[in-house]
Formats: C-alpha cells, sequence, structure tokens
C-alpha cells in the first residue's frame, strides 16, 4: 500500500515537472500550446530507446531527451513565434498529433501502438523528489531574473514590453525552450518510472490537461502551477470507477471557464505563497479603498 | 480509378470546407481560432443520428435538424462562453483557453450521455454506387459532393452580395473601426457564430453519414479542417476552401494509394511543412497590431 | 539640411495605410534638449509617426535618424535599446505587475549577466539586481509613485496610470521619450501637475521630449517648438507665439476640431 502511493507520489513529481514547464509557457509568458504532451513523448521515447537499444546510462538518455525535446521545440517555435496570429499553437497542434503518429507508425523501433516495453528502470522516488526541487528552484530564479521578467512583459503587453528594449520573440522562444526541455525531462522520467510507453500516453487530452492545469493555479504564479499539481495529478488515481474520469474532465472543463470568464489570474492569482505576498495582499486592499479604482 | 479517387477527394474536401469556412469566418472577423469548434460537428452528427433513429426516418430531415441544432449550439457557446471575454476586450490567450475548456466539457459530456460506441445511421445508402463514364462512386460521396457544394456557394453569395456579408467583411478589416461607424458588432459576431455552426452541423451530420456518430468524431475531423484553414491563409474564406479541397484529394490519393496510416502523417506535415514555408497559408494575409 | 544639433530627424517620411495616407513627406527635426510639440486634429496622423519612429511601423517612404543614424527599419526593440522610448495613446502598462515591477522590468540598461547567472542566481546576477533595485526605489520617489509602489498598475488612478508609463520610459535611461497624449483625459489640476512632471524629466534629467496633445495650455507652456499635423501633412512650424497666431492653424483648428 506504501509503495502504491509513493508510487502515485512519484507520478505526480514526473507530471509536475511538465507542469511547471507549461506554467513558464502559457502562465508566465502567455503563450498556448496544444501539443506538449508531444514533447514528453519525444523525450520519453529518446531516453527509452537510446538506453534500451545502446545500454547508455539512464541520466544520459535523460539529458539525450531533454536535448531532443528542446531542438525540436526551437525548430517549430522559431518560424512561427515571430508571427503575429494562432500560427504558434496551430504549430503545436501539428508536432502534438505528428509526433504521436510518427511513433504509432514506427512498429520497428517504437513498438508502434501498441507499446515500448523492456525500459531500463529509474526514476526513484528520491530521484524524482530531489529533481523536482531543483526545478523549482531554477524556475524562481528565471523568474526572478531580467529574462524572467522579459517574459512576463511579454505576456502583458508586446508591444509596450518592445518599447522598453524586450525583443518579444526571442524570450518566446526562450519561453518555449525551457518548456519544452522540461516536458522532454517529465517524459524520461516517466519512461523509467513506467518501464513501458506507448503513444496513447502523450495524446492530445494529456496536452489539454497540461495547460488546464497551469490555468487553474493561475497563470503566473509558480507555487499555483506546484499546488493545482498536487491536487490534480494523483486525482485521477483517487477516482477509478465508473465515468469518473470523464466527469472528472467535464468538471476541469467547467472549472477552466469559469476561471477565465470570472477570475482569469486563476486560483491563486499570479501571487506566489509568501509571508511578504500575504502582507502586500492587505496593503493592496488599503490601497484600493483608499483611492478607489482607475476608470 | 484516379476519376473516383478524386471525387472522393472532393467530397472528404467539401466537409472540411464546411468546417474550415466557419473557423476562417470567426478568425477573420475576431482574430482568433474558436477552438471550441469541434464540439458542434459532434453534435451535428449525433443530432442526426438521433433525429433518424427516435423521429422520422428522412435523411434530408435529419441534415435540417443538426444544421438547428448546431447553430443554436455556437450561439450558446459564444454568449455564455466568448461573449463576456469579447466585452472586455480580453487577450486572445484567454479565448483560445475558453475554447479548449468548452470543447474538454463538453466531448466529455457527450462521452457520457452518448458512450463511446459508433453509431450508424439507419438509412442505408453507402452500399448503393452509381456508374458514370465507367467509374462507380457512392451514393454517399455525390450528395455530400452536391450538398457540401451548395451550402458553400450559399456562404458565398451572403458574404459578397447581402448586408449583413459586407458588413461582416467591412468589420473583419477593424472591428472597432466598424462599431465606431455605428455598425451592430454583437449582431454581426453571432451571425458569424450561427453560421459556422450551422455548417459544423452540417458537416457533422455529413460525417456521421460516411464515417458513423462518435464522441471522438468533431475534434478528429475538426482538426483537418484547421489545417486546411491553415493551408489556405487564416482568416481567408476563400483560402480555406482551397486548403480543404488540396487536403481532402491528397489524404485520399495517399490513403488509396500508399496506406490509411499514412493519410494523418500526410495532413499534419502538411501543416508543420506549410507553417515553415508559407506560414500565411495561400491565401493569407499578416495583420500588423495597433498602436 | 541636417541640423548637427538634431538627436530625431525625420526626412520625407510618409506611410499609407491601402488608400489611406496617415502622414506624408513629413520633415521634422528634433534639436536635443528640446521639448518639441506634435499637435493637429484627430486622425491628422500624429500618432502614426511615433510609430514610425519606434518601428511599429515601417515607413513608406522616406528615413528617419536618431543621433545621425538612421532608424527606419530595425525592429522597436532595438530602436528602444538606442535610447528612444515612449508612451501610448491608450495607455499600455503591464496591468497585473505592481508599480515597482513596472519599472523594474524597464530597467535593463546595466544588467548585463547571462541567461546561466540567472538560472543559478549567481553573485554577478544578485549584485546588478539589488544594484537596480536601488534605482527603481530611487526612481519611484522622484516621480512620486513611491508611496503605491506594490499597488497593482490597473488597479491605479487613471492620472497615476498615465505617470507610471512615462516613469517607466524613464526606467530604460532613454535620450529621447515620446509622449503620446499624455494629459488626455485630465482636469486642470491634473494636467498641470503633468506639465511640472514633464518639464522637470527635461530640466533634471536631460531627456529630450517630443509631446503629441490636445491640451492647447499643456502644449504652449512646454514647447520650445510645435509642428501642427493635418490630414497627414506638415500644416506649420515654429514656436508657440507664432503657431498661436498662424491663420492656417486657426482654420484646421475651428474647420475639424470637434
Ligand atoms: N494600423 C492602421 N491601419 C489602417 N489605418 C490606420 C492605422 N493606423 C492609423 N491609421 C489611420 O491613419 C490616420 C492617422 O491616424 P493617427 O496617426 O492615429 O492619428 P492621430 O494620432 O493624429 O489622431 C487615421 O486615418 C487612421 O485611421
Ligand atoms: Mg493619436
Amino acid at each position: 500500500m506504501l509503495e502504491y502511493w509513493l508510487g502515485v507520489a512519484t507520478l505526480t513529481g514526473i507530471y509536475m515537472i511538465a507542469v511547471l514547464g507549461m506554467s513558464v509557457l502559457t502562465g508566465f509568458t502567455g503563450l498556448f500550446s496544444v501539443g506538449h504532451a508531444g514533447f514528453m513523448a519525444i523525450g520519453a521515447y529518446t531516453s527509452a530507446l537510446l538506453t534500451k537499444t545502446y545500454g547508455i546510462p539512464n541520466i544520459f538518455g535523460v539529458i539525450s531527451a531533454m536535448a531532443a525535446a528542446l531542438i525540436v521545440g526551437l525548430l517549430i517555435g522559431y518560424p512561427t513565434l515571430k508571427l503575429k496570429g494562432d500560427y504558434f499553437v496551430i504549430a503545436t497542434l501539428g508536432i502534438g498529433q505528428a509526433t504521436k503518429l510518427i511513433i504509432e507508425n514506427l512498429p520497428g523501433i517504437t513498438g508502434g501502438a501498441r507499446g515500448l516495453t523492456g525500459i531500463p528502470p529509474g526514476s526513484s522516488f528520491l530521484t524524482v523528489l530531489i529533481i523536482v526541487v531543483v526545478v523549482i528552484w531554477i524556475l524562481r530564479n528565471f523568474l526572478r531574473s531580467k529574462q524572467g521578467r522579459n517574459c512576463v512583459a511579454v505576456r502583458e503587453d508586446e508591444l509596450a514590453a518592445a518599447s522598453i528594449g524586450t525583443k518579444v520573440a526571442s524570450y518566446k522562444l526562450l519561453a518555449m525552450g525551457i518548456s519544452c526541455a522540461l516536458c522532454g525531462l517529465s517524459g524520461a522520467l516517466l519512461a523509467h518510472f513506467m518501464q513501458y510507453l506507448s503513444p496513447s500516453m502523450f495524446s492530445i487530452v494529456k496536452s489539454d490537461e497540461l495547460v488546464m492545469t497551469v490555468i487553474l493555479g493561475g497563470t503566473g504564479s509558480l507555487t499555483g502551477s506546484i499546488v493545482a499539481s498536487l491536487i490534480l495529478i494523483p486525482l485521477p488515481e483517487v477516482l477509478r470507477f465508473g465515468a469518473v474520469q470523464e466527469w472528472r474532465m467535464v468538471f476541469y472543463g467547467l472549472l477552466v471557464v469559469l476561471v477565465i470568464i470570472f477570475r482569469p489570474s486563476g486560483l491563486m492569482g499570479n501571487r506566489e505563497f509568501s509571508i511578504a505576498g500575504l502582507r502586500r495582499f492587505f496593503e493592496n486592499m488599503r490601497l484600493r479603498m483608499k483611492h478607489g479604482r482607475a476608470k | 480509378m484516379f476519376f473516383q479517387q478524386v471525387i472522393n477527394g472532393l467530397s472528404v474536401g467539401g466537409i472540411y470546407a464546411l468546417m474550415a469556412v466557419g473557423y476562417s469566418l470567426i478568425y477573420s472577423l475576431l482574430n482568433f481560432t474558436n477552438f471550441a469548434h469541434s464540439i458542434t460537428v459532434t453534435i451535428g452528427a449525433f443530432a442526426t443520428f438521433y433525429f433518424l433513429t427516435e423521429l422520422f426516418e428522412n435523411i434530408y430531415a435529419g441534415i435540417l435538424f443538426a444544421i438547428v441544432v448546431a447553430g443554436i449550439l455556437a450561439i450558446l457557446i459564444q454568449i455564455l462562453g466568448y461573449s463576456v471575454l469579447l466585452k472586455k476586450n480580453a487577450q486572445r490567450i484567454y479565448l483560445l483557453i475558453t475554447g479548449l475548456g468548452i470543447s474538454t466539457m463538453c466531448d466529455n459530456l457527450v462521452i457520457i450521455s452518448f458512450t463511446s460506441r459508433f453509431r450508424v445511421y439507419p438509412v442505408n445508402f453507402s452500399t448503393k454506387a452509381i456508374n458514370v463514364f465507367g467509374a462507380t462512386f457512392g451514393t454517399i460521396d455525390l450528395i455530400i459532393l452536391a450538398v457540401s457544394a451548395v451550402a458553400l456557394i450559399l456562404v458565398q453569395l451572403f458574404i459578397k452580395k447581402s448586408r449583413a456579408g459586407l458588413a461582416i467583411r467591412g468589420a473583419s478589416f477593424s472591428l472597432e473601426t466598424a462599431s465606431i461607424m455605428g455598425i451592430n458588432t454583437q449582431k454581426l459576431i453571432m451571425i458569424v457564430f450561427l453560421i459556422a455552426g450551422a455548417l459544423a452541423g452540417l458537416a457533422g451530420a455529413l460525417l456521421g453519414a460516411k464515417y458513423t456518430a462518435y464522441p471522438a468524431l468533431g475534434t478528429n475531423m475538426a482538426n483537418k479542417a484547421f489545417i486546411s484553414s491553415v493551408v489556405g491563409g487564416l482568416g481567408s474564406i476563400t483560402g480555406a476552401v482551397i486548403g480543404a479541397l488540396i487536403l481532402g484529394i491528397g489524404e485520399v490519393l495517399i490513403s488509396g494509394y500508399l496506406s490509411s496510416a499514412m493519410r494523418d502523417i500526410f495532413s499534419y506535415t502538411l501543416l508543420v511543412i506549410i507553417l515553415f514555408v508559407k506560414p500565411s497559408g495561400l491565401m493569407g494575409v499578416d495583420i500588423g497590431d495597433r498602436a | 539640411m541636417q541640423d548637427k544639433e538634431a538627436i530625431l530627424e525625420l526626412r520625407n517620411v510618409s506611410k499609407y495605410f491601402g488608400g489611406i495616407t496617415a502622414s506624408e513627406d513629413i520633415c521634422i527635426s528634433v534639436p536635443k534638449g528640446y521639448i518639441y510639440g506634435i499637435i493637429g486634429p484627430n486622425g491628422a496622423g500624429k500618432t502614426t509617426l511615433f510609430n514610425m519612429i519606434t518601428g511599429v511601423y515601417d515607413t513608406t517612404e522616406g528615413e528617419i535618424f536618431f543621433n545621425g543614424k538612421k532608424i527606419n527599419g530595425l525592429p522597436t526593440a532595438a530602436i528602444a535599446k538606442l535610447g528612444v522610448a515612449r508612451t501610448f495613446q491608450n495607455i499600455r502598462l503591464f496591468g497585473s505587475l505592481s508599480v515597482y515591477d513596472n519599472i523594474f522590468t524597464a530597467c535593463q540598461k546595466n544588467i548585463t549577466y547571462s541567461l546561466l547567472d540567472g538560472l543559478f542566481r549567481t553573485p554577478k546576477c544578485r549584485r546588478q539586481e539589488r544594484a537596480m533595485s536601488d534605482y527603481c526605489e530611487e526612481l519611484l520617489e522622484a516621480v512620486g509613485l513611491i508611496e503605491f509602489r506594490d499597488q497593482q498598475a490597473d488597479n491605479l488612478p487613471y492620472g497615476l496610470q498615465r505617470r507610471l508609463e512615462i516613469a517607466r520610459a524613464m526606467a530604460t535611461s532613454p535620450q529621447l521619450i515620446l509622449l503620446d497624449e499624455p494629459a488626455a483625459g485630465m482636469n486642470d489640476e491634473e494636467s498641470m501637475a503633468l506639465t511640472a512632471f514633464v518639464q522637470s524629466i527635461r530640466d533634471e534629467h536631460g531627456i529630450t521630449i517630443v509631446i503629441i496633445d490636445h491640451h492647447m495650455d499643456v502644449i504652449m507652456a512646454l514647447c520650445d517648438h510645435i509642428t501642427v499635423l493635418n490630414f497627414g501633412q506638415l500644416l506649420a512650424k515654429g514656436s508657440p507665439d507664432e503657431i498661436q497666431t498662424n491663420p492656417d492653424v486657426i482654420t484646421a483648428y475651428l474647420g475639424v476640431d470637434d
């Protein structure tokens, strides 16, 4: 029983890494993707095949996985992030679907739709925990850095960002790179944890779930993404009866719509949880009452 | 054989076009991709199926029913989902996410209500064949081809000739300017959603006849329509139709001469290539930001 | 005739949007250290000029020079890095960020640390961040926004939003600031305060300013030189006194103003 819950916790940590990647892309930079499960797939299969076929250590498999996802991500991001309009979203749809279809149709290499077995084990709870902590630390640093602030500026207003000297397309590409590398990492860890992969694990529904977790946690809050991951990712494991999975997705969809309409900053808002933040919150309330709202 | 494939491809392309025009209309007016479009397609197929099984076994009446139901659904989606965001001029990403939320919710409600089974229309025409110039065509393909052509021509006439169509074309340059000039933009938005929904419902009804009705039908097919609208150029209605026909014929030829597994790979690869080579598509124009 | 002292120069600049002529054959030369006014009825093409100077729009014809360097054709961010900052007619703040973060984001001139420094928050990164943070506090103090430091930009009253947008422009350490209708929607008292503020930006920070506005008292009190546009064309140029007595300007304003 303990082992089961440890497994759930490990899985939560693994998916959380992908959600954190999406948080940088969607939450902090304001870009939307419907194909990031594809980058998880690229990472998962890269590491699985390299370690299984060539016997290289898992750690190098995982690093190659991140590199592969990063490179593909930058390749599709580079031409489309320069454009105005929904081209980038479309590209993520294309890459997400294409990845899955290619995996399904190369049974000789990937095991096809029936899946890939015999992947070297790894991703113990402790390993995943350490990686999660390191990833959170690095992202926190990133968001407090000039580069992170520029990403947020792009989310807030591209034109205003450009007018203070932010190279909008470059920072979008940076966010894309970070999110893809993290999804690649998450996928690779998943491969070694499950020791089995199939293309259905990386469907468009999975991509949508990543986005929705970020939205529900709060665009622009790392803490929000972490909390949302901790609640939402284990949920399917807890709820295992009848049509409950479908109801779960109905609920997610509804909640996302309600959040966007009534509280676009998400459950946590764009605040990180901290004592200083709590103080700021009350300070803000006080000022708001004193000066009234604009317009 | 080849001729037959081309007709088949045109009929597939025709259905894609019905859905792609909806994407383009909404994109041209409001500058965002309606991710909830697919659900109106699914509902169109199920509406037809239940009309035929429960009410009245006439395919044309069933199609009409699907058009009405899907049109109403599209309007509801606009009113309940998008209108608040559009009114407060929300960032486009919020519209995309809302669309995703609506489609996730509705897709799963469809599974819960109708189960994941494949439903075959009780009208038996898919086996009938017609002989023309020595080639055989499925009746269903010819019906689809004719119905989509008529629908597309009607929409084209509406956009080109009617006053509302003129207003839509004008407003697609700048909704803000149109509203300053005293055009009722709310009404235009409603009309556009109604047309998009009605066409999607028609597409769903036809798709159900060709492939059976099932919950993921809308998503699978609307994605193809989405690709079509990109190939043709986002926001261009003519482009959407051309893109859809190219994609339809391409897919049918690929599955005919290679394998049906290669068909989807072809579509999504085409999408990625277009984005690399000419992202604005065959007929698209890039619209700049206004300071 | 190139003025050596000119910080900004527009040479025969035109912009057409399809059939609409937004600017036609505009020549403007802004001397360093001036507060330079651009006025004209709505739709005269004033904002379009700012958009061309900052690279938001490409010019259809003509050239734009900043400190003698041709800047038209450069991307917006590159022009901003050269030292051109601006505000927008309809305010564009980083709305969900705090006042402080709006300013801090714009303060980038002296930040040289790399992405890796940022990811691992190295001593170099910490040092520069601290220095910038001190600078931002000082700037907030100087522009009188320190009291609102942690308030969300969207929640500020309108006049303070305008002020914050100008402060954000100042935070980029520019040599030239373009102000697009900074007094729009302000009452007399507010526009008086704004006038003093703009004056101080030039006098205390030595920043050249180009200002578009409809408030004639603001323009006349501030500007060293004024250009009047009408229907995308240059109608008149001169000192505030000359402009106020120019018959063409009076007709244009009487004829078109709302
Ligand atoms: N992006 C654009 N597309 C089409 N027309 C534009 C665009 N921007 C400005 N215009 C037109 O150019 C003219 C000048 O506009 P603008 O520079 O905003 O005037 P002003 O700032 O003097 O009020 C107007 O007729 C306006 O409609
Ligand atoms: Mg203007």
